[in-house]
């Protein structure tokens, strides 16, 4: 089985595992850095993947397509 | 004004046309009483007692309809079933469509060939597990979606609306296929082969995009035989091999599809694919913010409780020798006051000793002596005499009584016999 976790799906989990666990409180002030640093990371890592959904649209017809995908191979 | 039945020479109006072409069709007798064979579809029996389907076969259809009462209709007789029907052609003037008024109809055969083929296939797919494999997972972002249907079709451009309005920048490859009719089959197959290229990272790097991670298969409503192509093995097959996650999202929500059965995920429309794997883009963004906004608040807390903490373990080390101190004091004046007490204690214990030696004392004391009649005698210099030794005769000497004294004279001195 080819199950694709998406890495967006897996930096939300986290985010949202590091989020509850310093809010639940408790911890030294180490630890606490190291969340913060992490869930930043993260957060960047999200909005990076959304910026890089975005992109052009291709409307092509199926002969066109064609057409581009064979010059591409030579 | 142009009254009904005046003569006209301008333009003829659409109705009357209509109603000129009805009179031409229902006369000729080559279009009474034939019977008929094909497939019924889209079989519909209405409350009223009117029964509509159309009558097809691969080269063609037609709309038909049996008013209520006019022949006993066989009850097996449903979607997909092959029938002969006698009927006379007719036409529907308000809306200019052609059909069949039918007199008699008979079952041929209960499943019609397609739907037989259409099972054959599934029974097939299920045999080979093709139908119990495991599925790819939709990709929560998709970084790069092909969408394969109908070029300028009703289905892409409701797609593509709901696509504006979700996440209006979301890359996407519209691959414009035939959907329906002879060729459609083959063109589905070809489009999905080029979504299978797009999705290879090395032509995807060619060509500067990301590869292709999502295909959406599909096309809006239409009778059975305009979906027909996706109940083919050639469409199904090509679904199972795609390295990429593919949706079937074909038809309307009560058509199941073979490539409904083996795609990755099924949607019940072309829209409902759109709105199952496209995210809202504002969403998304409030959700990170909000989770921006709870770590920061968060981790500010953590902080501020930790610096908390550290204050008050400063307060306390502070405060902690001047703890001792204070213990110490305290020790020292219970010590102190259990010291009075017991000094206390002792001096009282004297004190009642010396009252008992006072009391012996003050028995033996010169003065109780000389009540009970001795008396004391004292040179003049106030030496106490205790014996006669060294008195002389004429010597003065002061007799002390218990309440006064007298001074004498000494006459003369003997011992006592023994003494001397």
């Amino acid at each position: 089985m080819t199950e694709k976790i998406p890495t967006y799906t897996e930096a939300i989990q986290r985010l949202e595992a590091i989020v509850a666990l310093l809010e639940r409180g408790g911890m030294g002030l180490d630890e606490t850095l190291k969340l913060y640093e992490e869930g930043a990371d993260l957060l960047r890592l999200c909005k990076t993947e959304l910026a890089a959904a975005e992109g052009k649209l291709n409307e092509l017809q199926l002969d066109e397509i064609e057409t581009q995908l064979k010059a591409e191979e030579q | 004004m142009t009254g009904q039945g005046e003569v006209t020479t301008g333009p003829l109006p659409i109705g009357q046309f209509v109603r000129l072409v009805k009179q031409t069709v229902v006369r000729d007798p080559l279009f009474k009483n034939q019977a008929l064979r094909g497939e019924v579809t889209q079989w519909k029996q209405y409350a009223s007692g009117h029964t509509y389907f159309s009558l097809r076969d691969q080269d063609g259809q037609m709309r038909a309809v049996i008013w209520k009462g006019r022949c006993t209709i066989d009850p097996s007789i449903k979607e997909g079933s092959e029938v002969i029907v006698l009927a006379s052609l007719d036409l529907y003037v308000q809306r200019g469509e052609i059909q069949l008024n039918v007199e008699r109809i008979e079952p041929v055969s209960v499943l019609g060939e397609l739907e037989k083929r259409k099972r054959f296939l599934v029974e097939q797919l299920r045999n080979e597990g093709e139908l119990d494999r495991p599925r790819q997972a939709i990709p929560l972002i998709p970084q790069h979606i092909a969408i394969i249907t109908g070029a300028g079709s009703a289905a892409l451009s409701d797609m593509q609306r709901l696509i504006e309005n979700r996440w209006p920048g979301l890359r996407r490859t519209i691959i414009g296929v035939l959907v329906q009719g002879p060729r459609a089959t083959e063109e589905i197959v070809r489009g999905l082969a080029a979504a299978r290229q797009l999705s290879n990272p090395n032509i995807a790097k060619k060509r500067g995009e990301p590869p292709v991670d999502l295909v959406i298969v599909g096309r809006g409503g239409g009778s059975p035989e305009d979906l027909w192509a996706f109940n083919l093995e050639p469409v199904a097959r090509a679904i199972i091999a795609s390295p990429v996650p593919i949706i079937s999202a074909v038809g309307h929500e009560s058509d199941v599809l073979v490539s409904d059965l083996v795609a990755d995920l099924r949607a019940s429309t072309p829209s409902d694919a759109i709105e199952r794997v496209v995210p809202v883009l504002p969403e998304l963004h409030y959700l990170l913010d909000e989770f921006e906004e709870r770590l920061s608040v968060a981790s500010r807390r953590q902080i501020h409780d930790s610096k908390q903490l550290l204050s008050i373990l400063h307060a306390r080390l502070r405060v902690a020798p001047m703890a001792g101190l204070n213990r110490a004091k305290a020790n020292i004046l219970s010590l102190a006051s259990r010291m009075k007490v017991a000094t206390h204690q002792s001096f009282s214990l004297q004190a009642t000793r010396l009252a008992h030696f006072e009391a012996s004392l003050s028995a033996i004391h010169p003065q109780r002596v000389l009540e009970r009649g001795y008396s004391m005698t004292q040179t003049s210099d106030g030496t106490v005499l205790s014996s006669v030794k060294g008195l002389e005769a004429g010597q003065n000497i002061i007799l002390n009584f218990a309440d006064g004294s007298a001074d004498a004279e000494i006459k003369n001195t003997q011992f006592n016999e023994g003494e001397k």
